[in-house]
């Protein structure tokens, strides 16, 4: 058991900050951040002791559960997730890291806003490949689409986000 | 916001990795779900220690400082406990009277009370040690003995009580006291001290109460006895009225 806590120990270190990040893109409120990223992470530690080796990327798996728990998140709150660009701030909590604020510019804020304006994939696209460095056939493989789909969902991703921005 | 080229757009796009989460959260976390399943595992008393290793490292901030505190909590529990068991003339014997003051000063005994207590404590030991057969401590537990006796018969003087429980308290531990084998304190002036203390005490506070001619029959009694110096059958005589 001190071996398993010790693999997911290193396991929790990788991945900690980029599940945190991903989530709180998606959701804009410190403490509900905190809170999916608690339940992602408890839901990991028990699928990896049933079964350590089952589970052959950590990352993706980890990536999604989180996905899930933003559903769920939004479903329990009775505010299923409107995928349109129009779908405005509703979608977000109300709250937002302090601290944050005061690290990103104002530039950097807006697009951090307009991003949770995105369509749930095309979020997760961008996140992962300029955020978390995650190379387009990773993506393919962590969402089940070709990689050619994945190009075409990027491209189309960073041109909404961009007429977000300039509408904003 | 002004037109922006997508080489802009996403250099600001990472500049989002600067979002991170609380440190100390993501370390409470980290041990919360950890710690958590050494608990599940049945390790009793580990799963304890580590849920108090939680709770104080979230004191301390560091783990190995939080860990020499905890070393240190589980041995003075450990001491005291032990504590318990000692008579006079063990090393951890004075750690088992401050524990016994201690008890009894949050108990809001009087001082009275709290000497009657160590009185029947220091008695049981004398008993414990004669048991024993330790024959080493034998003085050191009636020196312990004197000293309480000494200690109440100053407060019996000091604070006279009428209160006829406390008084038969007294009674009993110097009869328990007489019973314990081996030991012979009729001699010992400060035991008769406390019996001349006890018997006056009573004596004045039967004078001032209206009592029926047969138990002022035995006040008398009880009066010549304690003229004579026979407190112990003196003492006897006065309970009999207080029945």
């Amino acid at each position: 058991m001190d071996c398993l806590n010790e693999q997911f120990s290193q396991i929790y270190d990788q991945y900690i900050d980029k599940i945190y990040r991903f989530v709180y893109l998606k959701v804009d409120s410190q403490e509900t951040a905190e809170d999916i990223t608690s339940k992602v992470f408890i839901r990991g530690w028990e699928a990896f002791k049933k079964d350590p080796s089952g589970i052959k990327n950590q990352g993706a798996f980890l990536y999604q559960v989180a996905r899930n728990a933003v559903v769920d998140h939004y479903r329990d709150k009775g505010r299923a997730k409107t995928v349109s660009v129009d779908a405005s701030g509703e979608i977000a909590d109300p709250g937002t890291n302090a601290q944050d604020m005061a690290i990103l510019s104002a530039d950097v804020e807006v697009v951090k806003k307009s991003i949770q304006h995105l369509k749930k994939e095309h979020q997760d696209i961008i996140i992962w490949h300029y955020l978390e460095d995650m190379p387009i056939g990773q993506i393919a493989q962590l969402i089940g689409k070709p990689e050619g789909t994945i190009r075409v969902m990027l491209h189309r991703g960073l041109k909404d986000l961009k007429s977000i921005i300039q509408e904003s | 916001m002004e037109k922006i080229s997508q080489k802009q757009l996403i250099e600001q796009i990472k500049q989002l990795k600067e979002i991170k989460p609380r440190r100390e959260w993501a370390v409470l976390l980290k041990s919360q779900i950890l710690s958590e399943e050494k608990q599940v595992a049945g390790v009793t008393a580990k799963s304890v220690g580590i849920g108090i290793m939680d709770a104080i490292s979230l004191v301390f901030a560091q783990r190995k400082l939080a860990y020499a505190f905890t070393v240190v909590l589980f041995l003075i529990v450990g001491v005291f406990g032990f504590a318990r068991y000692t008579v006079p003339g063990d090393l951890l014997f004075p750690i088992k009277k401050i524990t016994e003051q201690s008890q009894a000063a949050l108990t809001g005994q009087s001082g009275v009370q709290q000497d009657i207590v160590a009185l029947s404590n220091r008695i049981n030991d004398l008993a414990q040690v004669a048991k024993d057969g330790r024959t080493n401590s034998i003085p050191l537990a009636i020196s312990e003995i004197n000293a309480n006796v000494s200690q109440l018969t100053k407060n019996l003087k000091d604070n006279p009580v009428s209160d006829q429980n406390t008084m038969k308290e007294i009674s009993n531990s110097l009869k328990t006291l007489a019973d314990v084998t081996g030991t012979d304190l009729s001699e010992n002036q400060d035991i008769i001290d406390l019996y001349q203390t006890v018997v006056q005490s009573q004596i004045a506070d039967l004078h001032k109460t209206t009592l029926s001619e047969d138990k002022i029959a035995i006040l008398d009694e009880a009066k010549e006895l304690y003229f004579l110096g026979r407190y112990f059958e003196a003492l006897e005589k006065i309970l009999l009225i207080n029945q």
